[in-house]
C-alpha cells in the first residue's frame, strides 16, 4: 500500500476498503495476542504465588479478622479525634512602625483644647 | 522657526502614516480580511468554553490562545510557509522563523506527543487491565470508529492520508491524533486537534445515549466479579513486555507505546519517584503548554475556515459514536459466550475509546443509574487504558500503510 502512494497511484475504493479491513484485523490480532500473553503471564504469576509459602507478614495479615480491623480503625479514629493542637503559648507583640494610624493618633485620643476666639 | 517646522511637515506626515500602517489595526484591514477576524472570534469562543465550562481547559485554553496569536495581524509568530508541503524548509527557517515556528518543531518532529505519553504512562494504573486482560478486546473493538471514519472521510473527498488523520479522532486520544496528523496531514492539524479535544470533553454528552440505546436494563445492571489483586512483579513486567512485543510486531507504534510504557515503568518500579513525579507534573505541564500553543497556531483562517473543517467536525462525532458502539456491542457479544457469573456489563465497552478517565467515569455513572450499588469504575478502567494502547496501535498501523 505504502508503495502505491510512493508510485503516485490514485487510491480507489478497493484499496481503501482493503486498508480498513486489514488494519482493523491487525488491531484485533495485536490486542488478542496481548490478551493471550497477559493471561498466560497472569497464570504463571498466580501459580508462583500459590506455590510460594506465605511470609510471616502475609500470615499476620491474613490472620486479622474483619472485626479486629474495624476495632483497630475505630481506636485510631478515637485517638486522633482526641488530639488537640498544641500551641507555643508564647505571646508576642509585634511592633509595627507606621507613620500614622488612628490607633496612635493624638488628635483622636486626647481632648482637644477649646478654640479661643 | 515656523519655516523650519513647515519644511518638516512632510516628514512628520510620512512618519505618522508609516506608524499607522505598521499597527495591528491597519494590518487587520489590509492583509487579513474577515477570515482572521472570524478566527479570532473562534479563539474567544474556545477560551470561553475552556474557562467558563472547563472543556478540557488544560489544552483548549492554550490551543485557543495559540489560535488567537497566529491570527493577530503582523505578529509574525508562526509562518505556514516554513512547513509547506509537509516538511520543514530548513533553508529559510532561521532567517524567517518566529517563536511559535520554533516551538512547532516539537509537533512536526513528533516530540511533544511522545513526551506527553511518558507523563500519561506515569499517571496510568494498568492494574485493572492486567487483572482482566480480556479488556484488551474491548479496547480493540472501540477502534472500529477509526476505520469506519477513515472510509467516511474518503467518501467525502479527503485523500487517504487526510482520511487516516481524521479517522484517528475516533481513538479519542489527543496526543495520538496529533502525532499521526503531524505525520500524515499536517495541514489539518488545527481542525483535527480542536475536534479531538472538544469531543473528548463532550464524552459525557455523546456516549450515554448510544450506550442506553444498545443495552437493555438487565444488561446495564450486571454486576461484575471483583478484580483479582495484581502483584508488583506483574506491574513492573507489564510495561517492559508490552514495549518489546509492540516494537517487534509494529515498529511504527513504538514511539507512542514505548513512551507510554516508560512512564508507567517509572511509576511502578518505585525506585525513581523523582522522575515519576517530574514526568507527571513539570514535564507534562511544560509540554502541554508548547503543544497547545503550537497546535492552535496552525489554525489559520485559510486552514480552518472552509467546508473541510465542517466535514472533520462531523466525521469526528461519527468516529466517537462508532467507537462507543463498537465497544458496547463487542461486550454484548462476549457475554453470549460467557458463563453466568462472569458476564461483562456492556457499559464498560464504551470506555474502550480512551478519553481516560472520562469514558470510564461515564460507564460508572450510567451503571449506577440502573443500580446505585454497582461500582463499574475499576472494571471500566481496564478497557479505558486498553483503548490508549489500541489507539496507539491503530495509529501505528495507519502510519505504516499511509506514511
Amino acid at each position: 500500500m505504502n508503495m502505491l502512494i510512493a508510485k503516485g497511484m490514485d487510491w480507489g475504493w478497493s484499496e481503501m476498503l482493503w486498508t480498513a479491513l486489514i488494519s482493523i484485523c491487525l488491531v484485533f490480532f495485536m490486542l488478542v495476542l496481548l490478551v493471550l500473553i497477559m493471561q498466560g503471564f497472569g497464570y504463571v504469576v498466580s501459580r508462583r504465588n500459590a506455590v510460594a509459602p506465605p511470609s510471616a507478614a502475609t500470615k499476620a495479615q491474613t490472620q486479622l479478622h474483619e472485626e479486629e480491623i474495624a476495632a483497630i480503625a475505630t481506636a485510631l479514629k478515637m485517638y486522633r479525634g482526641d488530639l488537640h493542637d498544641r500551641e507555643s503559648e508564647v505571646l508576642t507583640i509585634m511592633s509595627i512602625k507606621r507613620a500614622y494610624s488612628p490607633w496612635n493618633s493624638k488628635i483622636h485620643g486626647l481632648t482637644q483644647m477649646p478654640d479661643r476666639k | 522657526m515656523w519655516t523650519l517646522l513647515n519644511s518638516g511637515s512632510g516628514f512628520v506626515w510620512d512618519s505618522l502614516r508609516d506608524f499607522a500602517g505598521s499597527t495591528g489595526i491597519a494590518g487587520l484591514f489590509a492583509s487579513m480580511g474577515w477570515g482572521n477576524v472570524a478566527m479570532i472570534c473562534v479563539a474567544f469562543l474556545l477560551l470561553y468554553l475552556a474557562i467558563k465550562h472547563k472543556f478540557e481547559p488544560l489544552l483548549l485554553l492554550t490551543i485557543a490562545f495559540g489560535m488567537l496569536l497566529t491570527n493577530l495581524p503582523d505578529a509574525n509568530l508562526y509562518h505556514t510557509s516554513l512547513f509547506e508541503g509537509g516538511h520543514v524548509h530548513w533553508d529559510i527557517f532561521v532567517a524567517n522563523a518566529g517563536l511559535l515556528d520554533y516551538l512547532y518543531l516539537g509537533v512536526k518532529l513528533g516530540i511533544y506527543p511522545c513526551l506527553i505519553f511518558v507523563g500519561v504512562g506515569a499517571m496510568t494504573d494498568f492494574g485493572p487491565l492486567i487483572a482482566n486482560p480480556k479488556s484488551f478486546l474491548l479496547g480493540a473493538a472501540a477502534q472500529i470508529g477509526i476505520f469506519v471514519t477513515f472510509l467516511g472521510a474518503f467518501a467525502l473527498g479527503f485523500t487517504p492520508n487526510e482520511a487516516g488523520s481524521i479517522g484517528i479522532i475516533g481513538g479519542a486520544d489527543g496526543p495520538t491524533a496529533i502525532y499521526l496528523t503531524s505525520m500524515l496531514a499536517p495541514e489539518l492539524l488545527g481542525p483535527i486537534a480542536v475536534a479531538a479535544y472538544s469531543y473528548m470533553a463532550l464524552v459525557p454528552v455523546i456516549q450515554p445515549p448510544i450506550m442506553r440505546a444498545l443495552t437493555s436494563k438487565k444488561e446495564r445492571a450486571i454486576r461484575m466479579r471483583t478484580l483479582r489483586p495484581v502483584s508488583k512483579l506483574e506491574r513492573i513486567l507489564f510495561p517492559i513486555m508490552i514495549t518489546v512485543i509492540i516494537a517487534l510486531l509494529l515498529p511504527s507504534a513504538t514511539p507512542l507505546v514505548g513512551c507510554l510504557m516508560l512512564g508507567n515503568l517509572m511509576k511502578e518500579c518505585g525506585v525513581v519517584d523523582r522522575l515519576s513525579k517530574t514526568v507527571q507534573n513539570e514535564l507534562m505541564n511544560i509540554v502541554v503548554i508548547f503543544l497547545g500553543l503550537t497546535v492552535g497556531a496552525t489554525a489559520t483562517a485559510e486552514a480552518f475556515l472552509n467546508f473541510r473543517t465542517l466535514g472533520i467536525l462531523l466525521l469526528g462525532v461519527i468516529a466517537f459514536a462508532m467507537g462507543t458502539a463498537g465497544g458496547v456491542l463487542l461486550a454484548k457479544l462476549m457475554n453470549l459466550f460467557s458463563k453466568e457469573g462472569s458476564k461483562i456489563n456492556p457499559l464498560i465497552g464504551s470506555a474502550g475509546v480512551s478519553a481516560v478517565p472520562m469514558a470510564a467515569r461515564v460507564s460508572q455513572i450510567e451503571g449506577q443509574k440502573e443500580d446505585p450499588g454497582n461500582y463499574l469504575l475499576m472494571h471500566a478502567m481496564g478497557p479505558n487504558v486498553a483503548g490508549v494502547v489500541g489507539s496507539a496501535v491503530a495509529a501505528g498501523i495507519l502510519l505504516s500503510f499511509l506514511g
